[in-house]
This record gives C-alpha cells, sequence and structure tokens, in this order.
C-alpha cells in the first residue's frame, strides 16, 4: 500500500486510541487563548483558561465529539494539575521571609478573606435559591483552581462548575480589586495584593503583579495560604456539619 | 531534574494514599504540597532543579484547568438556569470579601506602623535622656 492510500484511509479510530489529538488540540487552543489575551493588553476579562475553554467547547460542539472521549485524550494534561498543585510550595518557600516579616498581617488578611469569602458566596447563593450542587460548588471559588476541584470533590460538588466558578470569580476579584482599593482609599500595595490574592488566586494575582512587586508578591502568598487553608477546613467544617 | 520529579510525584502519592485511605480529609496535591514545603523548610535551601521544575509548570498552570472546564458544557442548563444566584453570588461575594479584607487589613497595617514609630520614638527619646 502506498504512503498516500494509507494516509486517505486514515480515520478518526486511528486517532483514537492515541491522545496525540485531544492534548495537541488543547495545547494549540491554549496558546491561541494567549495570543489573543496579549493582543487584548492582558485584560483580565480575556482570560486564557476561559477562552481556551471555550474555543475546545465550540471545537466539540463542531464536530460532534463528545467531552468523555475528548477527556480521555486529554488526560495526559489534566494529570498533570496534581504535581502542578505540589509545586506551588515552591512559591510559597521562596517567600518565607515576607510571611515572617508581615506575619500578623497575613493571618489577619487570611482569618477574615477565608470565611468572608465563602460565607458571602454561599450565602447569597442560598438566600437566592439556588440548588445545593451549585452551593457546593461555590464555595471554594475563591481557591485557586487546582486546588478548588479537589475541594469540590471531598465536599461533593461538581468539579467542572467549579472551575468555570473560580475563573469568574477571579475575573471579578481582577477586575474589581484595584476599583475597591481606590474607592476604599487604601494605597499599601502589600494590602491591596493579599487581598486580590485571598479574594481571586491567580487571576488577581496576576493582575496585582501589575500594579508593582510587592502587591505581586503579596498577592501570591494570599492565594497560596489561602488555597491550603481552605482546603483544610472546608472538608473538615462539610464533615462536621 | 528527573530526582526533582520522582520527589513530587512522591509526595503526590503520600497524598493520595492519605486521601483514599480516609486518612486526611485534603485533596491529595493539597497535602503533596504541605509535605514538600515541610520537606524544604527541613533541608533549609531549595534545590535549584526544584526551583526550575516548578517555574515551568506553573508558567502553563491555566492550561492544566482547560480539560477539566470544558466538562462545563454538560452542565450549561445549570448555569443558565441558576445564572441570577451564580452570578449575583459570584460578583458580589467577591466584592464583599474585596472591600472587608482590604478595610480590616489595612487598619491593622496603619496600627502596626503607628505602634513601630511609637517603639522607634520611645528609643529616641531614651537615647536623648542619656545624651542628656
Amino acid at each position: 500500500m502506498s504512503t498516500l492510500s494509507q494516509l486517505t484511509s486514515m480515520t478518526w479510530a486511528n486517532f483514537a486510541d492515541k491522545p496525540v489529538l485531544e492534548t495537541g488540540a488543547t495545547v494549540f487552543a491554549f496558546l491561541a487563548a494567549t495570543r489573543i489575551s496579549r493582543l487584548g493588553g492582558n485584560h483580565p476579562l480575556l482570560n486564557p483558561t476561559l477562552l481556551a475553554i471555550i474555543l475546545i467547547s465550540l471545537g466539540l460542539e463542531a464536530t460532534h465529539i463528545p467531552y468523555e472521549v475528548y477527556l480521555r485524550g486529554a488526560d495526559v494534561i489534566h494529570f498533570l494539575l496534581g504535581p502542578a498543585v505540589v509545586l506551588l510550595a515552591v512559591p510559597l518557600f521562596r517567600q518565607r521571609a515576607v510571611i515572617r516579616a508581615s506575619a500578623r498581617l497575613i493571618a489577619v488578611g487570611l482569618a477574615v478573606g477565608l470565611p468572608v469569602g465563602i460565607l458571602s458566596a454561599v450565602g447569597i447563593a442560598w438566600v437566592l435559591g439556588a440548588s445545593s450542587q451549585t452551593i457546593l460548588s461555590l464555595a471554594p471559588k475563591s481557591v485557586t483552581a487546582g486546588i478548588a476541584v479537589g475541594i469540590s470533590e471531598q465536599i461533593g460538588g461538581l468539579q467542572t462548575l467549579t472551575i468555570v466558578l473560580v475563573i469568574m470569580t477571579g475575573i471579578t476579584g481582577a477586575v474589581l480589586g484595584p476599583i475597591i482599593a481606590r474607592l476604599a482609599r487604601i494605597d499599601d500595595p502589600r494590602v491591596v495584593g493579599l487581598t486580590m490574592g485571598i479574594a481571586s488566586h491567580g487571576i488577581g494575582t496576576a493582575r496585582a503583579l501589575q500594579i508593582n512587586e510587592v502587591a505581586g508578591a503579596f498577592s501570591g502568598l494570599g492565594m497560596g495560604l489561602n488555597g491550603v487553608l481552605t482546603a483544610i477546613l472546608l472538608p473538615l467544617i462539610f464533615r462536621l456539619l | 531534574m528527573l530526582e526533582q520529579i520522582a520527589r513530587v510525584l512522591c509526595w503526590l502519592c503520600v497524598g493520595e494514599i492519605a486521601a483514599r485511605s480516609g486518612l486526611l480529609p485534603f485533596p491529595a496535591p493539597v497535602t503533596g504540597l504541605m509535605l514538600l514545603y515541610a520537606e524544604l523548610t527541613v533541608r533549609g535551601k531549595l534545590p535549584d532543579d526544584l526551583g526550575i521544575l516548578a517555574d515551568r509548570l506553573l508558567q502553563f498552570l491555566g492550561m492544566l484547568f482547560v480539560p477539566a472546564g470544558v466538562g462545563v458544557i454538560a452542565y450549561l442548563d445549570v448555569l443558565k438556569n441558576e445564572a441570577m444566584p451564580i452570578l449575583t453570588a459570584v460578583i458580589g461575594g467577591t466584592a464583599i470579601t474585596l472591600f472587608v479584607t482590604m478595610v480590616v487589613v489595612n487598619r491593622l497595617g496603619i496600627a502596626i506602623a503607628k505602634s513601630r514609630k511609637h517603639e522607634s520614638g520611645q528609643l529616641e527619646g531614651a537615647e536623648g535622656d542619656v545624651n542628656s
């Protein structure tokens, strides 16, 4: 058989048992999303993860490929999420001097921001009559997505819904953070950064880095510590309930 | 480098065992994160290769959520039906969290700065007494 006829006889089935297509499509979509985001000056509304999710969803819709088939193929990328979360220990360790120097500020920020973040979202959703599944998926919304999916699974929420809610929260925090700081007349970059990290994780941290380096460092700290503490506290609270 | 990959997978594995056996209710990667942090604290320094590995992987952390995030297409009905409570909770909740946390932490920051100034003021005063 000639190479040409081999090529023309290739079908979806040839690809279906190899994750090349799904992994490639995911990487390509994210790359394209990053470019689009950069063209828009990295505005928080042009979040690359959200854009890539939309691109892939449209692609699956157009080609009628079921989500389960895509996920099986893209599992390689999904798997890397675990090691990546473990590696969040590295930036936290690098900032240990900052943690020690501003321990009181950081502790108070977490003592206020962590419970207010969960209770405000859960409370509003409950009052407005959201389903319990939605409320559980909302609870870890301020936590960085890698940790939030784990928490969502532990307490019985929907992982995929949590990811989208987490991204929405990040975008909201990145947009509102500097505005609220201005309204409240707060210009201490440590305070603004820490709060944005606690309330809106990585997307807020990316925005805080645009304010200045100090705000970015405190935001990264707020995100990491809030993620770990919420992962410890939220499942324990739900176990007691 | 391979050694660092092994280190990360090893702590992740311990976390997974702790989670599956019901020993710890935390997500496995978070247990792994805490164990790695504890190990680094005991060692007192960060191996170069581990720093490089972390920087490389965390650089495209945002991509790693995409496969799971696409799953939301199965729940578009939920998002549509509960759009009002979800949007209000996300936007309102985040605004409340930002405002309350910023105001409280800022008060504390001002108080700490004042007490430091007060302490150093007393020190200067003491020096003045010695000099006189």
